[in-house]
C-alpha cells in the first residue's frame, strides 16, 4: 500500500466520519414482488431494518437524507414521512436529495460531510426507487388547461381554459428513461461510448458473468446477512442468475446501438435491468459510535463529483466519474494503485469496461483528463468483488446505499485479515452526463 | 422613414408596396386579437393561402416560359408591434425546445416575417404555383437580439428564378429591421428560402443568363450545386443510398404524428401535407410530413446558447420525414482555423454542423449548419 498521506491530511482537518453500517431489502426486478410497494414503503422498511439492527429506536439521529429518481408530487417530504413512520425519534430531521443514480451516494457524500464539520452527530442517507409504481403524469395540453382553469376567476374563464382540452391531450405520460436533452435513451448514449472505446460483446457478457457469480457467492458466504432485511416475501435480490453461463449470456439479442453502424454489443445480460428497492447507511462521528456500543466498518475520507459535456457528444454520458476519479485522488495524494477494492457501477458492463479504457489511454489522460499520460491500469481482480448493478440489480436512487455499504464492509473485512488498512474507491455515474465518486479507508 | 427601394440579388430595382398589416399569425398575434388562447389563434388563421392561386402548371411550353417573370414588388410592414407576442413565443420556444425568454429564435421571426413573403407568392402575376412548391433550402442570418417588445419592419421579395434540374426554384426573401433603422445596413435578421416548382421550364436563354449572375452569396456559398442537389431534394424519388455513412449521433427525436399539427398551429403554416395522413395523401405522400422549418429550428436549439446572438443558420431538406418518425441528429462542433477540436463547455467554436437521418431507412433528411457572424 501507499503512503498514508490522506489520513495525516485528514488529522489536520475535520474530524472523520464513519460508516457504522448499511441495511437495504432485497432488489426485485421490476413488477415482480414489490409491484405495489411504494418508495414510501420501501424506504421506511430499509430505515426500520436499519434502525432495528443498530438499536436506535427512538435515537434522534442528526439527520436521515435520501431521495428517489423516480418521484411522485405527494412525495415532496419523502425521507421525513418516511422518518415519521419509522420507530426513529420524531426529532430526527429530514430532507430528500436527487441526483439521478448517484443519490445514494451524494446523500452519503452530504452527511459525512456534516458530520465532519460537526454539525451533525449521526445520520443516514440512503435512497429508493421504484419504477413498478412509477408516477404517470398528464399530458401537458390537459396540465396547462386544468392550471389555467384552476387560476380563472369567473366562470366563463374556467370553461374557456377547459375548453382548450384536446382528447390527444388524454393521454397520460409516463416517465421515460430518456436523457431529455437528446431524446437518446441512456443505453443509446452509452452504445455510443461503447462503439467509440470499441468494447466487445465478449468483454462484456464477461463482466455480467462475473457480476452474477461474485454476487451469488456473496451471497452464500453470508456476506449480507448484516446488510439486508428481507421485504415482502423476498429474501435475495431476484435479478441474481448464479446458474448463467457465458454461454447464455453469449446467445441474447443486442437491444442498444442497434441503428449504429458498428455491430451492437449490449443486451439485456449486459445492461441493468428495471429494479425496485432502498437501501441505507448509518453514518457518525467516532464519537458518536463509541458512545452507542456501535462497530465502526470504515471512514469517509473524501469525494468529488463531476459532469460533462455529452449533448453533442464531446464526452460519453455515463463518464463523468472518469474525470472526477483523479481529480479526487491527487486532492487525497493517492493513485489508481492504492486501492484494495474497486466498486465501479455496472449501469451497463460497458460502463465499466470504458472506464477502465478510458483510464488507461494516453491521449485521453492528457486531452480530457489534463495528465501528463494515462490515468493508470485498474487490477480487474479488485473490481466489484462482491458483484454490482448487473446482477443485484439497479433501483437508481438505492445503488448509493449499497455500493457504500459493501466497500465499507470490505475494508473492514480486509484490514481485519490483514492486520493493514484497506482502502475502497467508489464511482457511481448517472443520467444527466453526472457522476459522484468517494474514497473509503478502513479504520 | 423611407426605405430604399430593394435591389435584389439578380439586379431588379423593386417598387416597395406597402402592406398594413402581416398576414397570417404574426399580425394576429401582434394586435393582440388572440392574447387570451395559443390554441384558439392557430384555428383563425384567415389569410395564410392553402390552395394556390398562381399558374397551374401548363402544357403549352411556349407561352408559360414567356410568362415566367418574377412580380417587380416588394411588400412592406412598418410598425409591427411584438410586445403582445410573449405568451405565443414561449409557445413556440417549448415546442422547439427553445429556452424560454424574451429573445426571438431565428424560426421564431421566420415564423412572422414569412407570410409577407407568401403573401407576394399569392399574387396574381406570381409565375408558380404556392401549393405543390417543394422548400429546398434556407439561409437565415442573424445579426442581434431581437426581442419581445422591438417594433419591426419587414420586407419580402422573390428573387433568382432559376433553372433546376426538375423544374424552376425561386428565392423568397424576407427582411426584419428595427423600426427607423438605416435601410442600407444589414437586417438584423435576413432568410432566403429556395422553393422549387417542378414541372416548369425557362428558356434557355433566361436560365443562362439567370445562372450567369455571380451576386448570390447569400444563396450559393462554395459548393453548393443546384444540379446535384436535386438528387436528394424533397422532390426526389431516387434512391438516396449515396455511400453516405451516419455519423454516431447525439441526439434521437421522436416525432408524434401531431407534430405537424403542433407546429402548423404555433407557426400558422397549416398546409395540408403536414396536417393528417389523409390530407398529406392528397398530395401523394403515404403520410403527414413534418415543416422544413421545424425540423430546422429544433436542431438550431439543439445547439443551444453556443451559437451567440448573430449566426448564419442554414438548412438543406433531403427526403422528408414522415409523422409519426424517429430522426436521428448528429450535431457536431467544427474545429476552429488551426484545425484544434472545438471548445467543448464553453465558447461560440467556430460553429457546428449537423444533419438528420432516419437510421432505420439510412437516408438524411436535412443538414446545415450554425456559425458565427
Amino acid at each position: 500500500m501507499a503512503s498514508r498521506q490522506s489520513r495525516a491530511a485528514a488529522t489536520n482537518g475535520p474530524r472523520d466520519a464513519v460508516v457504522v453500517g448499511g441495511n437495504r431489502i432485497p432488489f426485485s426486478r421490476a413488477g415482480k414482488k414489490y409491484a405495489d410497494a411504494s418508495n414510501q414503503e420501501m424506504f421506511t422498511a430499509a430505515l426500520e431494518g436499519l434502525v432495528a439492527r443498530y438499536g436506535l429506536q427512538g435515537e434522534r439521529l442528526g439527520e436521515v437524507v435520501g431521495g428517489a429518481v423516480l418521484k411522485h408530487s405527494r412525495d415532496f417530504n419523502l425521507v421525513r414521512e418516511s422518518v415519521l413512520g419509522s420507530s426513529l425519534s420524531p426529532a430526527t430531521p429530514a430532507y430528500d436529495l436527487q441526483q439521478a443514480c448517484a443519490t445514494g451516494l451524494e446523500a452519503t457524500i452530504g452527511v459525512a460531510n456534516k458530520i465532519r464539520l460537526g454539525q451533525i452527530e449521526s445520520g443516514v442517507a440512503g435512497g429508493t426507487d421504484t419504477v413498478s409504481d412509477a408516477p404517470i403524469a398528464v399530458g401537458e395540453g390537459l396540465r396547462r388547461a386544468l392550471l389555467d382553469a384552476q387560476h380563472a376567476k369567473t366562470w366563463q374563464a374556467r370553461a374557456k381554459a377547459l375548453a382548450q382540452i384536446r382528447p390527444g391531450d388524454l393521454k397520460p405520460l409516463t416517465p421515460a428513461t430518456d436523457e431529455p436533452r437528446t431524446g437518446l435513451s441512456m443505453g443509446e448514449h452509452q452504445a455510443i461510448t461503447t462503439a467509440r472505446w470499441g468494447i466487445t460483446r465478449e468483454a462484456q457478457d464477461e463482466i455480467a458473468l462475473a457480476s452474477h457469480q461474485h454476487l451469488a457467492a456473496a451471497w452464500e458466504s453470508g456476506f449480507f446477512d448484516d446488510l439486508v432485511t428481507p421485504f415482502r416475501g423476498l429474501t435475495r435480490d431476484d435479478n441474481m442468475r448464479p446458474d448463467t453461463s457465458a454461454e447464455k449470456l453469449a446467445g441474447l439479442k443486442p437491444v442498444f446501438g442497434r441503428s449504429l453502424e458498428t455491430p451492437a454489443t449490449m443486451t439485456a445480460g449486459n445492461s441493468t435491468p428495471l429494479t425496485d428497492g432502498a437501501s441505507t447507511v448509518l453514518l457518525g462521528s467516532r464519537e458518536w459510535a463509541e458512545s452507542h456500543d456501535l462497530p465502526v466498518l470504515a471512514r469517509v475520507v473524501d469525494a468529488e463529483t463531476a459532469a460533462v459535456d455529452f449533448v453533442h457528444g464531446h464526452e460519453g454520458l455515463l463518464m463523468a466519474p472518469v474525470h472526477a476519479v483523479p481529480r479526487l485522488l491527487a486532492r487525497n495524494g493517492l493513485t489508481l494503485d492504492d486501492f484494495d477494492f474497486y466498486e465501479i457501477h455496472e449501469a451497463f458492463a460497458s460502463t465499466v469496461l470504458t472506464t477502465l479504457a478510458a483510464w488507461e489511454d494516453v491521449d485521453y489522460g492528457k486531452n480530457e483528463l489534463g495528465l501528463s499520460g494515462a490515468f493508470g491500469s485498474v487490477d480487474r481482480a479488485k473490481v466489484n468483488v462482491n458483484g454490482s448493478s448487473l446482477a443485484a440489480g439497479h433501483p437508481f436512487a438505492a445503488t448509493g446505499g449499497r455500493i457504500v455499504a459493501t466497500a465499507a464492509k470490505l475494508v473492514a473485512e480486509k484490514a481485519a485479515e490483514t492486520g493493514r488498512p484497506a482502502r475502497a474507491l467508489v464511482s457511481v455515474c448517472a443520467a444527466g452526463g453526472l457522476g459522484a465518486t468517494a474514497v473509503l479507508e478502513s479504520v | 422613414m423611407t426605405a430604399a427601394p430593394p435591389r435584389t440579388a439578380d439586379g431588379r430595382t423593386l417598387r416597395v408596396e406597402t402592406q398594413t398589416g402581416l398576414p397570417g399569425l404574426g399580425g394576429l398575434y401582434a394586435r393582440g386579437a388572440a392574447a387570451s388562447g395559443r390554441i384558439a389563434a392557430g384555428r383563425a388563421l384567415p389569410s395564410l393561402p392553402v390552395i394556390g392561386t398562381g399558374r397551374p402548371a401548363s402544357d403549352d411550353d411556349g407561352e408559360a416560359q414567356a410568362a415566367l417573370v418574377l412580380p417587380d414588388v416588394a411588400y412592406r410592414v412598418s410598425g409591427v408591434r411584438t410586445a403582445g407576442l410573449e405568451r405565443h413565443l414561449h409557445d413556440y420556444q417549448r415546442l422547439l425546445h427553445e429556452p424560454v425568454g424574451s429573445t426571438m429564435p431565428a424560426g421564431y421571426l421566420h415564423v412572422l416575417a414569412f407570410p409577407l413573403a407568401t403573401a407576394v407568392m399569392v399574387r396574381g402575376d406570381f409565375p408558380l404555383p404556392l401549393l405543390g412548391m417543394v422548400h429546398l433550402r434556407n439561409v437565415v442570418e442573424v445579426r442581434g437580439p431581437v426581442t419581445v417588445g422591438d417594433v419591426l419592419d419587414v420586407r419580402a421579395w422573390a428573387e433568382n428564378l432559376t433553372a433546376h434540374r426538375r423544374g424552376v426554384q425561386v428565392d423568397l426573401v424576407a427582411e426584419i429591421r428595427f423600426d427607423g433603422a438605416d435601410p442600407s445596413e444589414p437586417p438584423v435578421w435576413r432568410g432566403v428560402s429556395t422553393y422549387l416548382a417542378k414541372g416548369y421550364e425557362l428558356p434557355d436563354a433566361e436560365a443562362d443568363g439567370q445562372r450567369g449572375r455571380t451576386s448570390r452569396p447569400e444563396v450559393a456559398p462554395a459548393g453548393y450545386d443546384p444540379a446535384t442537389h436535386g438528387t436528394t431534394s424533397a422532390a426526389s424519388v431516387a434512391s438516396a443510398s449515396d455511400g453516405w455513412t451516419p455519423p454516431l449521433p447525439t441526439g434521437r427525436w421522436a416525432l408524434g404524428p401531431g407534430t405537424g399539427r403542433a407546429y402548423g398551429a404555433v407557426s400558422g403554416d397549416r398546409n395540408p401535407i403536414h396536417l393528417s395522413a389523409l390530407s398529406a395523401k392528397a398530395f401523394g405522400f403515404p403520410r403527414a410530413i413534418a415543416h422544413g422549418m421545424y425540423t430546422a429550428a429544433r436542431a438550431l436549439a439543439d445547439v443551444g446558447h453556443r451559437r451567440a446572438d448573430a449566426y448564419r443558420w442554414t438548412v438543406d431538406f433531403a427526403k422528408p420525414v414522415l409523422l409519426p418518425g424517429t430522426v436521428d441528429v448528429a450535431i457536431t462542433p467544427r474545429s476552429d482555423d488551426d484545425g484544434n477540436p472545438a471548445p467543448d463547455l464553453t465558447g461560440t467554436a467556430a460553429g457546428f454542423d449537423y444533419v438528420g437521418w432516419s437510421s432505420r431507412k439510412g437516408v438524411r433528411h436535412f443538414s446545415g449548419e450554425v456559425t458565427p457572424l
